[in-house]
């Protein structure tokens, strides 16, 4: 088997909107797929399609060889779905709920309360197990969430925004169990919208918008496809803006741009940023701030999107050429 | 960390539904204060209507008491199945049914259990209520078969009629649209039958259809055995009933359920 996740030609409408609009996605067995797009691009509905709670209209989604319209209950025993809105009953213990799962899934009442226990450890929980879940922070929710989902190790895991509005000690933690469980050999989809989480866990990620996965690749191709890093410089004096430009400019001969009160040079390695700073040093500029950041998604948008319409643009030239 | 609990066996679907049975029962255990809330509507349906209404309908209270006293709490529960409607629909707004969905578990058991949870609360409340009527004055001559019978046919009808609030706890749209449904459809099935009015007393066309109402058989059924007479026709009637009830609205239910959570 090739593909743990393999989803083709995927289209699911409500009504007059294309949630997904022709989606392919692949993940190799024991690797993470990071879904990476804004809110409203598809990503919910291409994890409800892949842990069968939504039929698609069009196209195939295979979990493990599976389909997961044709044999549902077959994807069930082997795929756990986290969702983006806690899947835990608020007015039950945390250890209650995990209990809950566990006697679902078959676990006898001893068994039920050990595997509780174990997940409660290794989720830092123990200090709020017996407490309704209803008064958890977001962090233990979600950690709750998740431990709830393997409490029996699925093979397949769906994490669908897991650390949207956490803080980032909790996300840390968060991404530290997902690596657990992939080196234990779990594959994961993991849905999110920020590039950094995709990048931190992801082999492989594909760029969803509008229904559609306008690019995909491993977290360096699709970095270096929207120009790697950024420095960052905001000169101490505001009319030392345009000769920090020129002073970038010679240096590497990328073309920095001025955005606002800073100057914004694309590298392609933390090198690069190093000998800008130096030649900026050595002409004596004072600096009020400076920093070397990765793309944003929006950036990533930008840059991606623009290529799309170059791509539309260039067909209308070639219609009209014809 | 090193130790993991696995298992490779299943439960099938009443046990599954035991389970969900007691996840609902275990937040009554977590907020206990829950126990008075399921008690005070039926509660003061009999109250009220006793004291307030029951002299004018048949000259005293204590008669009142005797003709209409089980039939009002079977009919304040009856109102109270609109919480299985809004606890389910509770659930849904929560991300908990698209975890137990995408989990491999039978989906009646899931609805069931819900059920079978508001039936142990139900069971709680007629038993407390019960026990308000005995101590102002009620007595049954059938004695304690007769009550423990009344219950069990209570209980049972009460289940089946919970289904449809599955139905509709599936299928509203919001919590004002499941109480304007309780309203709109309880009511009226409530007060055209011989809960608490005699069939002679309600205008010519509407006699027909007490006669057939659902909870005219209960009604009669739980008189026949308060008072220790033999169960007839009507406990057929009534048993019909819930027969049909559940063939009609589990199989709707169950569609509804896959409808709502694989649209």
């Amino acid at each position: 088997m090739k593909y743990a996740i393999e989803v083709r030609g995927l289209v699911k409408s409500f009504g007059e909107v294309r949630a997904l609009d022709g989606v392919d996605l692949g993940a190799a067995p024991g690797t993470v797929l990071g879904l990476l797009g804004p809110n409203g691009a598809g990503k919910t509905t291409a994890v409800r399609v892949l842990s069968t709670l939504t039929l698609p209209d069009a196209g195939t989604a295979r979990v493990l060889g599976l389909d997961v319209a044709a044999d549902a209950a077959k994807v069930r025993e082997r795929l756990s779905l986290t969702g983006q809105y806690a899947g835990l009953d608020a007015a039950l213990t945390g250890e209650q709920n995990l209990v809950l799962i566990a006697r679902l899934l078959g676990a006898s009442r001893s068994q039920a309360r050990s595997r509780a226990h174990e997940l409660i450890e290794r989720f830092e929980l123990a200090h709020a197990a017996s407490r309704p879940v209803e008064g958890y922070s977001g962090g233990m929710r979600r950690r709750l969430d998740l431990a709830a989902s393997i409490v029996r190790r699925p093979e397949v895991l769906v994490l669908d925004e897991p650390t949207t509005g956490l803080d980032p000690s909790s996300r840390t933690g968060l991404w530290a169990v997902v690596r657990e469980l992939v080196a234990e050999g779990t594959t994961v989809l993991l849905t999110t919208q920020y590039l950094e989480e995709a990048d931190q866990l992801a082999d492989a990620i594909a760029v969803i918008d509008k229904g559609r996965v306008i690019a995909s690749g491993s977290p360096t191709q699709l970095k270096q496809a929207v120009g790697g890093l950024v420095l960052r410089m905001r000169p101490a004096r505001p009319d030392a803006l345009r000769q920090l430009a020129e002073l970038a400019n010679w240096s590497v001969g990328a073309a920095p741009r001025i955005e606002h009160d800073e100057v914004a040079v694309p590298v392609a390695h933390p090198g690069e940023a190093t000998a800008v700073m130096a030649r900026v040093v050595q002409a004596g500029t004072d600096l009020a701030a400076f920093g070397l950041h990765e793309p944003t998604l929006d950036e990533v948008f930008l840059t991606l999107t623009g290529h799309r319409t170059e791509t539309e643009h260039d067909e209308r030239k070639a219609e009209a050429a014809a | 960390m090193t130790t993991t609990t696995t298992w490779t066996t299943t439960r099938g679907p009443l046990a599954q539904a035991a389970s969900m049975t007691a996840r609902s029962l275990v937040s009554v255990r977590n907020q206990p204060a829950q126990l008075v809330d399921f008690i005070m509507i039926p509660m003061m349906i009999l109250l009220s209507i006793t004291f307030f209404m029951g002299g004018q309908m048949m000259g005293t209270w204590q008669a009142f008491l005797d003709y209409a006293g089980p039939t009002l709490i079977a009919m304040g529960l009856f109102f109270a199945i609109v919480s299985t409607g809004l606890g389910l629909f509770a659930d849904l707004k929560t991300g908990v049914f698209d975890r137990l969905t995408a989990m491999p578990v039978s989906r009646f058991a899931l609805l069931a259990g819900r059920v079978a949870a508001d039936m142990v609360k139900h069971l709680w409340a007629l038993l407390i209520v019960g026990g308000v009527a005995f101590a102002i004055g009620y007595r049954a001559d059938g004695g304690a078969v007769g009550v423990a019978a009344t219950v069990l046919v209570v209980v049972l009808f009460l289940s089946a009629c919970s289904w449809t609030m599955v139905l509709v706890g599936l299928t509203a749209k919001s919590e004002e649209q499941i109480q304007t449904w309780m309203v709109s459809l309880l009511m009226p099935l409530a007060y055209t039958s011989t809960m608490f009015v005699e069939i002679e007393t309600l205008p010519g066309p509407v006699q027909w259809w007490a006669r057939v109402n659902p909870l005219t058989a209960l009604a009669d059924t739980m008189r026949v055995l308060l008072a220790g007479e033999a169960p007839g026709a009507e406990t057929l009637a009534l048993l019909g009933w819930c027969a049909a009830i559940l063939a009609v609205f589990v199989p709707l239910s169950l569609r509804a359920y896959r409808r709502r959570l694989t649209s």
